[in-house]
């Protein structure tokens, strides 16, 4: 072990042991083709100090997005808008939201002794472990973007993941912001922060013209279900297709959001709120409205790629969902309805009692229903009204059964899937391995 | 002509694990008789309109068990006499665990149940989660378990199905037991929704319905409902089969 002194929370020379043994387990892990927990516990166990050491580091702190749906649209978001503004940031890569995937993807950023190049860390973390990880990385913000109806699997209590969200945001020493169209967040105990909290939100007129509004999970503790009355320092005030204003302060951000849905809309405000408390006087709208401009779908978010290998034939969009609330709001902000669809749940997503509570009115035809959940995802479908094509488990079949039609008046091919089936539908599409760049 | 009439209550706080597919296919399986239904939803503070035939409940977490709490312990003698005069009820969840006579928390708290069913609850800190199989006398039931309560059954003689895959809810024998029937009141804790996977469970309870307004049910008419749902229940089985099943700790 090394010395048990954590005084100086400097890099040096006593950390490039660690540092390098974890890098090595990294670039090990990597070789197996594994999962990237394994050198984040191991340099976690050589060097304890080192974490809240590279926290440190940055310059304008660390930011930490916590929330059941969008972590990882609104960390891409915030990191464009910082880097518009001429901020190296650091991000961990999408899904690695735990405590050992976030010190793996610190260390792989680090020098081997111990530096860090960036000037901030945008970091997506998993709310179960936001408390814990506040306490190592000290972060300056903390964003909690919507308790919704879907960590019931992991955390069965809906106000308990809200919870979480609330007790790690005790911990942000600039500013907490939270969604202020979310009946838990929305109330807040503004007096037990630390920092000052920071509303956003979405105009009550958009909210209201919406199919189902902005699906966030109903309070069935306080009384109160729904949200109690917040002034919003950002706010959606416009919607037109991508095209949104938000208000930020005293200014209107025009911004084009990475694809159509109210909740990239609110996404972008909490974004904005975030970049203007990270930036103080610095944040200005226009370099914001660059940062959105700069962006690509992020992975799998209205991502189109071609379905028969040709870059100027038929295009596949993929739309990924992983829950009711998710699914509701990508249907919902459908440009009419799809030419052709095909749709896909594997044993990723374990239970999907949930499908019987999506209003698929938008999608009134499917053309295949696969992945191993087929049958199940296909009853669902048919109780709901929706007129299916072809059940067909096997997602390879599925795909070839979708090169096979006729190509479309669009050009395009509309494809809701699960996060697993989004990764093997891109492999089965030959592009498996190339990734849509985060950074 | 009789119309079966079904009430769904509380779908608003109780309703978390799509239940109204519960619904759904108990009209359906009712339709595809040629028997006409009617569904209404009843909420706190609402009264059960006149003649009811089915009650279904859903699920939902604790802060909506207590939500409802007031309301449903006041309908206590209704839904007694409701269950002594055979009417049918279908309660999964949270719901079912309010029937009972008490859930007792983790953190030793308690929660005073309805007290129309024979069982006990406790919430355990072990979660079970994932697909489950039961044996029932009328109907092999597949679906999903996802839930924290371990029940103690105060009369035996109401445990209604045998686990085969998967952790149920209570103890049976050496055995582990799933749902509770006691008259044509069903109540357990597999979800998925558990009816649409299941018509032969749904019939069960459509059956008791019908018997008791006298209505003679021809055979149903074939659905693509019910291929759907062969289909998925052979998945779960395979699944079940080949891999397990996994449990969560929290
Ligand atoms: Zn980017």
């Amino acid at each position: 072990m090394m010395q048990a002194t954590p005084q100086a929370r400097s890099a040096g020379l006593r950390y490039v042991f660690p540092v390098l043994a974890g890098k090595l387990a990294r670039f090990a892990t990597r070789l197996r083709g594994g999962g990237s927990a394994f050198p984040g516990y191991l340099t976690n166990r050589l060097a304890p100090t080192l974490l809240p050491t590279l926290a440190d580091q940055f310059r304008y702190g660390v930011v930490f997005v916590l929330g059941s749906n969008g972590k990882t649209t609104t960390t891409h978001m915030i990191s464009e808008v910082l880097r518009a503004h001429g901020l190296r940031v650091f991000t961990n890569p999408t899904g690695a939201n735990l405590p050992q995937g976030v010190t793996s993807a610190l260390l792989a950023d680090a020098t081997l002794t111990g530096r860090i190049r960036a000037d901030v860390a945008v970091l997506e973390i998993d709310e179960g472990f936001a408390a814990d990880l506040a306490d190592r990385l000290s972060p300056s913000v903390i964003l909690s973007l919507n308790v919704q109806v879907d960590q019931l699997y992991r955390f069965y209590e809906t106000e308990r993941v809200a919870d979480m969200m609330l007790e790690a945001s005790k911990r942000a020493s600039a500013h907490v912001v939270v969604n202020r169209d979310d009946p838990y967040l929305s109330k807040i105990d503004v007096d037990a922060m630390r920092a000052p909290v920071t509303f956003f939100g979405v105009a009550s007129d958009i909210v209201a013209s919406s199919a189902h509004g902005l699906a966030n999970a109903v309070d069935t503790r306080s009384g109160t279900a729904g949200i109690i009355d917040r002034e919003a320092f950002a706010e959606v005030r416009e919607v037109s297709g991508r095209d949104v204003v938000v208000r930020v302060g005293e200014a209107d951000a025009r911004i084009t959001l990475p694809a159509r849905g109210l909740h990239y809309a609110a996404d972008a405000a909490a974004a904005l709120a975030v970049a203007s408390g990270v930036l103080g006087a610095e944040f200005d709208t226009q370099r914001a409205a660059t940062g959105f401009a700069s962006m690509a779908p992020a992975y799998g978010r209205g991502e189109v790629i071609p379905l028969r290998r040709d870059p100027a034939g038929e295009q596949v969009e993929f739309v990924m969902f992983k829950n009711a609330p998710s699914i509701q709001m990508n249907l919902d902000a459908l440009e009419g309805t799809p030419e052709r669809a095909l749709i896909a749940i594997d044993e990723g997503t374990p239970d999907v009692s949930w499908l019987y509570d999506v209003d698929f009115a938008p999608l009134p035809r499917v053309d295949v229903v696969t992945g191993d959940k087929a049958h199940q995802l296909a009853l669902a479908l048919a109780y709901a009204g929706v007129e299916i094509g072809t059940v067909e488990p096997d997602m390879e079949k599925a795909v070839a059964i979708m090169r096979s039609f006729p190509e479309t008046t669009t050009g395009k091919q509309t494809w809701f899937v699960n996060y697993e089936l989004m990764m093997i539908g891109r492999r089965i599409l030959g592009y498996g391995d190339q990734e849509v760049a985060r950074r | 002509m009789t119309q079966i009439s079904i009430v769904q209550l509380y779908p608003a706080e109780l309703g978390i694990t799509g239940d109204r597919g519960n619904v759904r296919t108990l009209e359906e399986r009712l339709r595809a008789r040629g028997v006409a239904s009617t569904t209404a939803h009843v909420g706190v503070g609402e009264p059960l309109p006149e003649d009811v035939d089915i009650v279904v409940i859903g699920n939902g977490p604790l802060s909506a068990l207590r939500g409802v709490h007031a309301d449903f312990v006041a309908r206590a003698q209704q839904l007694r006499s409701f269950i002594a005069d055979d009417r049918t009820l279908f309660a999964i969840g949270g719901s079912a665990e309010l029937l009972g006579e008490r859930i007792d928390l983790t953190d030793g708290d308690s929660v005073d149940g309805v007290g129309v069913m024979p069982y006990r609850v406790s919430r355990t800190r072990d979660r079970r989660v994932g697909y489950i199989t039961v044996r029932t006398p009328d109907a092999a039931v597949v679906g999903f378990e996802d839930h924290a309560s371990e029940w103690t059954l105060t009369d035996e003689s109401a445990a209604y199905g045998t686990v085969v895959a998967g952790r149920g809810s209570y103890s049976r024998g050496d055995a582990r037991g799933e749902f509770v029937r006691h008259r044509n009141a069903v109540v357990g804790n597999v979800q998925g929704p558990v009816l649409p996977l299941n018509p032969a469970l749904a019939d069960v309870l459509v059956s008791a319905a019908a018997a008791r307004r006298g209505l003679d049910l021809p055979d149903a008419t074939p659905s693509p409902f019910d291929e759907y749902a062969k289909g998925a229940r052979d998945a779960i089985e395979r699944f079940v089969h080949d891999k397990g099943f996994k449990t969560i700790q929290l």
